[in-house]
Order: structure tokens, then sequence, then C-alpha cells
């Protein structure tokens, strides 16, 4: 797959000089084993409210950046006919010159499958989620506010979350579409609604259940569930997807 | 003067941008901002507080209009002084070393070595001249600086951590910040070569340190001084002030330069 071999060439350059300097800093307040590791078994930490806290820097599991359906069966994700026509024609890297983050820009869902660390902060009214790749985040409202009826197109989309019981859950539309579900090029339309729901399962892990809806392109609302660990002692790098992008001008395009 | 010229044509692309958004930017009411009677939030009251007491930064900010409309109107994309010459307001401007002097004469009839034209992080000094939103949101330890343009974002430490004896060299640096009484003082250090500071090619190299000191004049009002210690570039350390103004009442949008970027090849270089 095209866009697989974009992903490692990056990361293999970006490795190389970097390898040596990951940051080393102790992540405070994080419980550790009588050797001194980080226990990521530990309970999860929650605040004063009860609530899990989900601050800390994650990683999505890689394979869900290939492939979003990557645990289910064969026939189970119910596209439309012209939906499973286009993802069709974009396999095997077919048109990876067409995915915008060919050209550095991931969209959603995708951003939060990049295998790369993110950071996930709980602050006044907004959950805000800043991304080693790319140098980007996302805001996700917190203060009670709806969904906006008509939403300017963007490339994240426009979020909203609220807890429901030990659940986070995140309402996003308004997301551009063209941007890929996934580096196979599972496509989707104008009328994503995405549904995340974060669950915090101890110190070190997290699931993202992650729902479709998209009528438009998908006959019914579909799930996959996408594990994360903790990536402790660490902090984000830099990363300029624009700096030095080798790749866009080899990939194909339809 | 050409480099006029080659602004005219960067603003173009960011007011071809601009146009489209125009009628949708996010209206939405910002928290806790005091308002006159009128309802419009009132910009002179004074500086809101965090918990335990220090200024809150937090909100979102723009550029200083200080600089006066072209006769056909402003710009959509309105730049203050400090985007065309971080120095201006230093009299005989910046102190720049030969080599510094020729890159500025050389872009005067050459903006193709302009990390802007080529869609390139702003760094972090001219993040804040550049004409689109930023938001600074103020928690426990960290202070964020979330940019519109590239939807990229910005930490300072204030939790207390020294800066890295030797970091990796990047666009923004590494920063650590502590408070100075009711003033942030921002230490920076550990940026790669080739940043530019405005559009007259003012560079910055991997030797600078950069000291800013943030304070929130009233509700409305942020003043940043910068001091720039990059004795490779300039024959010594010199000071300019910025201001921020509060937009309230809105969000952020997201603007990619490279989503359309149709300008580089029409800009003049060698």
């Amino acid at each position: 797959m095209m866009f697989r071999r974009l992903i490692l060439v990056s990361v293999l350059f970006a490795a190389v000089p970097a390898g040596a300097q990951w940051f080393k800093l102790p992540t405070p307040g994080i419980p550790r084993t009588a050797d001194g590791r980080p226990n990521l078994t530990a309970p999860t930490p929650r605040g004063p409210d009860g609530k899990p806290i989900l601050s800390g820097i994650w990683q999505m599991n890689g394979k869900y950046l290939q492939d979003i359906a990557a645990d289910m069966k064969p026939g189970e994700v119910p596209y439309q006919p012209a939906t499973e026509k286009l993802f069709n024609s974009r396999r095997n890297g077919a048109g990876g010159k067409n995915d915008p983050a060919a050209r550095c820009i991931p969209g959603m869902p995708k951003l939060d499958a990049l295998p790369y660390p993110f950071k996930i902060l709980e602050a006044p009214g907004e959950v805000i989620m800043l991304f080693e790749g790319f140098t980007t985040f996302r805001q996700i409202f917190t203060d009670g506010r709806e969904l906006p009826k008509d939403p300017n197109p963007a490339w994240f989309g426009y979020s909203v979350g609220k807890w429901e019981g030990d659940d986070f859950v995140v309402n996003t539309i308004g997301i551009n579409e063209t941007t890929w579900l996934d580096n196979a090029g599972r496509p989707h339309s104008d009328a994503l609604h995405l549904i995340e729901r974060f669950r915090r399962h101890d110190f070190g892990h997290m699931d993202i259940e992650l729902t479709i809806d998209d009528p438009k392109a998908y006959t019914k609302p579909w799930t996959v569930k996408e594990d994360l660990r903790l990536i402790p002692d660490t902090e984000l790098l830099e990363y300029v997807c624009n700096e030095n992008n080798k790749d866009y001008e080899h990939l194909v395009s339809q | 003067m050409s480099l006029n010229k080659t602004i005219t044509g960067w603003l173009i692309a960011l007011a071809t941008a601009a146009v489209s958004m125009q009628a949708q930017w996010i209206k939405y009411p910002t928290a806790g901002i005091p308002r006159l009677a009128n309802g419009k939030p009132d910009l002179s009251a004074p500086t809101p507080r965090t918990k335990d007491g220090k200024p809150d930064f937090s909100g979102v900010w723009e550029v200083e209009h200080n600089r006066p409309c072209p006769a056909n109107g402003c710009d959509d994309m309105w730049i203050p002084q400090e985007f065309l010459d971080i120095g201006w307001s230093l009299k005989g401007g910046l102190p720049y070393q030969p080599w510094a002097a020729e890159i500025v004469k050389r872009t005067q009839t050459d903006r193709s070595k302009d990390p802007n034209s080529q869609c390139l992080p702003t760094g972090l000094v001219r993040m804040y001249t550049t004409p689109l939103f930023r938001k600074m949101v103020q928690t426990p330890g960290l202070l964020i600086i979330l940019t519109e343009r590239e939807v990229a974002y910005r930490q300072i430490f204030t939790d207390g951590r020294p800066l890295p004896v030797d970091p990796q060299p990047s666009w923004n640096g590494y920063s650590t910040g502590k408070w100075d009484g009711d003033t942030l003082v921002v230490e920076t250090s550990g940026f790669r070569d080739g940043l530019w500071l405005d559009a007259s090619g003012s560079p910055l190299t991997e030797s600078a340190k950069i000291t800013e000191r943030i304070r929130r004049v009233n509700f409305g009002k942020l003043e940043v001084e910068i001091t720039v210690d990059d004795l490779k570039a300039y024959t010594k350390p010199w000071t300019i002030k910025l201001t921020q103004m509060l937009a309230p009442d809105t969000d952020l949008l997201d603007y990619y330069c490279i989503e359309n970027e149709k300008d580089r090849p029409h800009i003049v270089g060698k």
C-alpha cells in the first residue's frame, strides 16, 4: 500500500536523528512498580468528581490507520454500492495521491489513529488533543453546547463531548468529505457523524469505541473498537509533515 | 518596493481563503466575559485570574491593527507592522550581522526563500504577527497556544521543569515559563536553523535564545515583550513589544496554507 510506505519512510527519516533524543521526563503522579517502572495496570485514575481522568500521552494500535475494519469479518462493513465501488478503486494504493493526508492534511478519524503519540488535556470547557503527528490538535467542547446545525466543513469537524457514566462520549460532524477513513481508502460523505466513546480501563490502557454513522455512504451505522496504550515518561516531539515530504510526487493519482 | 508586491501575493492567498469563510465565522459567546449594559464585551475590564490568583491568558487573540490600511481599503487579513519588519519600532532597526543584512537585502527582490511562502511553520515570533487567530489555553503546569494557521500548537511548560541541555532542533523550540509577579517569563531555546522572524527575512539561528515576558494588561489586551538573543545573526540582543487583542465571542477555524496554495509558482525567486 502506497500510503503505508509514505508513513514508514517518514517514520524512518524522523527516527534516525531523533532516536537518541526521545524526551525522557518522569510523568508526575504515575504509579510505579517496585523496580521504578510505570505500573500500567494500576487502577484508572479519577478526578474529584469521580470521573476517569483521560489526561496523558497515548498512542493507538497502528493497525487501524491502515485498516479501520481490521477486526471485522469480510462482508461486515455495510457499504452503500457506490461507496464499495469507490473503495475498491482505491485499494492497493490506487489513488493514494487523492488522499488529503498525502498532502499533509490527515482528517478524522485518521488523526486519532496515527502511529505517533498524542496528548489529552482536560481544560475548562473543553478537552484538547495535541498530536505529535502533523503537530496538530482537536478541540472537543465540554461546556454543554450543542453541535452546530450547519457547521463549516472542517478537516477534523466540530466536536462536543459529555460523560455517560465512565465513558467520555464525543460527537463529531462537519468533516470535510474528501478525507479517507483509513489508508485502505474507505470513503465517507459530508453526512458523516462520528461517535467516539473513550473508555480508560486502567492506568495504561484505553479504548475508543468508534461508530461511523453516515447514511449516504453506509447502509447502517457500524462500530469498531480501537485500543490505545499510555506512553509514560516522555513528551511530544515536533513533526512537520510539509517540511520534507518527498512521497507525494511518487503516489498514484486517479 | 517589490517586497510589497510579493506580500500582496501572499495576501491574495489569504484573502481568497477568507472570502468563502467570511460568512461563517464561528459565533459563540466567550464564557465568563464581562459585558457592558448593551451586551458588548467589556474589553477594558480587569484581567481575569485562575484559582491560584495568577493572570489567566486563556482566550482567542489576534494581532494589533497598528498598520494603516492601504488606499483601496483594508485587507481581510490585516497584517501588523511587525509582520513586515519585526524591528520596525526600534530606532535604527535590527542590529543585523553582515550575512543577516544580506538576506534582508536579497529578500527585497526574492521572497522565494521565505518559509511562510512554502507553507512551513511560523515559529513562535511570527505566530504572534500572523493575522489569523490563536487561542491560549492555560492549564496547571502547561500553557498551550493553538493556532488557526496550519491547525498547529505550541506548548509552554510551567511545571518547573528545566530547559533541556541539548534540545532537538525545532521550529518552536522548547519553552518553559515561570511567574514573575503577574508576568509569565518564558524562556525558549532549541530552534532549528533557517527560521525567519518577519517577511523582510530577519533570520534566527539555532543558537538563539528567546525570552517572552507575557502580561495581560486587562481583559482585552495582552502584551508580549520579546527579547531575541542570537549573536550569530545579530550583533547584540534586542527587545520589542507586541500587543495582542482579544477576539471575543468566537473560536478558531482551520486554515491550511497547503490546502490550495497557488501563489508559490508566481513568487519571484532565484
